[in-house]
């Protein structure tokens, strides 16, 4: 398709230099996957093209609610229509050097040798950046750092951009909170957490159902170095989560775990590759998927052990579970392993709740709709259970909650 | 008074299999009956046609419980009226924790009879109280329900929620299978605590070892879906000694 039909419009950004040049090239050549890229096999996106969308142009009224469960010491960055709130920046912590990512052409070598190649947001979001932020961090920070991403028109793509640098030896905690109603969520965010450095992380998506959230993370790892990370998919028309790790110096440990939980026609996918290009590393993914209606949920995974990479120990365990005959989950877990001495386990399934289980709650005196609560709930427990950061367990725990009252009387 | 429980000609099929084929049975308050039969009689099915499980349909007669027929109503609706079935199997809940399950259907038995719910504090004394004479410590309470407990102590907990909902019929299905003689004592002395006037009991057993303990007033032998004899304690005992195998001739 040629590049002036495509969508989101980009004809109203000016001649642009350097990185974002070459990503508006590599953008304008490749565009959107067509049907026949395997890692979108199980997510269309022909539909962008049906949409009339141009990237934000002002962030219009800059007010993004502050959701109740934000940890109450967290220091928050807002983004309204994708465009940052400079006024945040005064409330970082010491340690913490915010700068902008437009013009900076070595920020933007370092994000684009950390974000997933090859896909579509790694090029789009930079060639038509709402919002680009670099957190440079150094020691330790206690107070969680929030990106809050809020926005109110349907009709614009939004396109805020992050690269966060932990220094070695550094460690924080930062949260990303979506709650935009926009035609387009396309964020890029790349984070590099070099030797002995330390990260807890979450994200919450928890856009409109109007909007499609298309997210590319890439994350690299130094030796010795610790990711805690978790994210949770519950809004959106249509959400595509892809994360790309590379461990890159031995003893990394790297944990990515997800929950999506979908209903009416929701599309959630969550699709990670995690690359252990050095040996002695460790990680763990654990994805839970709940389905109502006619909801589909995709989980890819994909764990890659490099030739040398011995002693790597990598597992991965995506749950589905379906609540209606219409819901469909696709999984497609792969390894591809090169090194002979390794620990790598993977499993996939796809599953109803138990009739046996929901009878022995029932015949207890306990209503159908809460048994079948209280069992949805046992099987995102050990999931959530795995996020280390309390402030981000609390903060994640409510959205879940609320996800099943609102489905609690059908 | 009207009696706790009528089972009139009560036909139910599993599938398209009829394996109930026309049960008599009532039990007034107060009373133990114990059924008795060899394997494939019927025994569980007629306990889950009681619980209300889904696929056991009944496909005639009735069930009426103080006077309200059973039929229409959920598993749940039936357990808030009264009914409880002790599992053969009971079953592991992994994730769903022990004390959140005993609460939920505590309260909801609580507010189906008007009542507010239970006070967390107040809550965790009794279920303490009642767990300690069925050797039920704390740690098993803190665990996932029924993961991780021997056969003996899934026998037990079942006790446990038996004595914390106070049904007006317990149905125990096999309660005694796989149980030592020491753990047979221990249930067993726990359901004898239950025992009174208002409460009554059906219990389902292939053995007649466990209604030494739990000594019934009525006996029925059970096989191939009908209650072919009832009797008083002795008629367990003539089991015992001369096995299932002549009950079908002398119906």
């Amino acid at each position: 398709m040629p590049g002036s039909m495509m969508q989101p419009d980009l004809g109203q950004i000016g001649a642009l230099q350097g990185a974002r040049a070459a990503a508006m090239a590599r953008w304008q050549s490749n565009g959107w996957p067509d049907h026949r890229a395997e890692s979108w096999r199980f997510t269309r996106l022909s539909a962008i093209d049906k949409m009339e969308l141009r990237p934000a142009g002002d962030a219009g009224a800059m007010s993004v609610a502050r959701p109740a469960s934000l940890p109450a010491n967290a220091v928050v960055l807002t983004f309204h229509n994708g465009i940052m709130d400079t006024a945040g920046l005064d409330a970082l912590p010491a340690g913490v050097t915010a700068s902008a990512l437009d013009g900076n052409e070595a920020a933007l070598d370092d994000l684009a040798g950390l974000v997933p190649a090859g896909h579509p947001i790694s090029n789009l979001s930079v060639a038509a950046m709402t919002g680009g932020l670099c957190l440079d961090i150094v020691g330790h920070i206690a107070a969680p750092i929030i990106l809050l991403f809020g926005g109110d028109d349907n009709a614009v793509s939004t396109h805020p951009v992050v690269l966060v640098k932990l220094a070695s030896g550094a460690r924080a905690v930062i949260g990303e909170w979506h709650q935009a109603a926009v035609g387009l969520s396309a964020p890029l965010v790349a984070i590099d957490v070099a030797a002995d450095a330390a990260l807890d992380y979450a994200k919450v998506q928890l856009d409109s159902h109007s909007t499609t959230h298309l997210a590319a993370t890439g994350l690299r790892l130094g030796a010795g170095a610790r990711f805690d990370g978790f994210q949770l998919s519950v809004g959106g028309k249509l959400a595509r989560l892809e994360t790309h790790v590379v461990l890159t110096g031995e003893d990394a440990d790297c944990t990515l775990s997800a929950i999506y939980l979908g209903r009416n026609s929701q599309h959630h996918d969550i699709t990670s590759n995690m690359a252990h290009n050095q040996g002695h590393c460790h990680s763990s993914q654990i994805i839970r998927g709940v389905l109502d209606d006619s909801a589909r949920g995709v989980f890819q995974g994909k764990v890659y052990v490099a030739p040398d990479a011995q002693k790597t120990d990598g597992n991965q365990m995506s749950r589905a579970l379906l609540l209606s005959r219409k819901a469909e989950a696709n999984t497609k877990p792969e390894l591809e392993i090169y090194a002979d001495d390794v620990l790598c386990a993977h499993g996939a399934t796809v599953g109803e709740l138990d009739e046996t289980q929901l009878f022995y709650l029932t015949s207890r005196g306990i209503r159908p709709e809460a048994a079948r609560a209280m069992l949805i709930d046992a099987f995102l427990q050990d999931a959530i259970d795995g996020i280390g950061n309390a402030d981000l367990a609390a903060m994640l725990r409510p959205v879940v909650d609320q996800w099943m009252t609102a489905g609690g009387n059908r | 008074m009207a009696p706790l429980l009528e089972i009139r000609d009560l036909h139910a099929s599993v599938g398209d299999k009829p394996i109930l084929k026309g049960i008599n049975l009532t039990i007034n308050h107060g009373e133990i009956h114990a059924i008795m039969g060899p394997n494939g009689s019927g025994k569980s099915t007629m306990s889950y046609v009681l619980a209300g499980r889904e696929g056991y349909e009944v496909t005639g007669g009735d069930i009426v419980m103080n006077g309200e027929s059973l039929l229409e109503m959920e598993a749940d609706e039936r357990a808030r009226a009264g009914m409880f079935l002790a599992f053969q199997y009971p079953v592991e809940l992994p994730g769903v924790g022990g004390m959140g399950f005993l609460r939920a259907a505590v309260n909801a038995r609580r507010l189906e009879a008007g009542e507010a719910e239970i006070d967390q504090l107040e809550f965790v004394k009794m279920v303490r109280a009642k767990a300690t004479g069925l050797g039920i410590n704390d740690d098993m309470l803190k665990r996932a329900v029924n993961v991780g407990f021997s056969g003996g102590e899934k026998k037990r907990y079942e006790i446990l929620q038996m004595a914390l909902l106070e049904p007006a019929l317990s149905v125990l299905d096999e309660t005694d299978s796989g149980l030592d003689v020491d753990a047979l004592k221990i249930v067993s002395d726990g359901v004898n605590m239950l025992r009174d006037a208002q409460r009554s009991m059906l219990v389902i057993t292939h053995y007649q070892r466990l209604l030494n303990h739990i000594v019934p007033d009525f006996v029925h032998i059970l096989a191939d879906g009908k209650i072919r004899r009832s009797g008083g304690k002795e008629l367990a005992l003539e089991v015992e000694e001369s096995g299932y195998a002549g009950i079908d001739d002398a119906a």
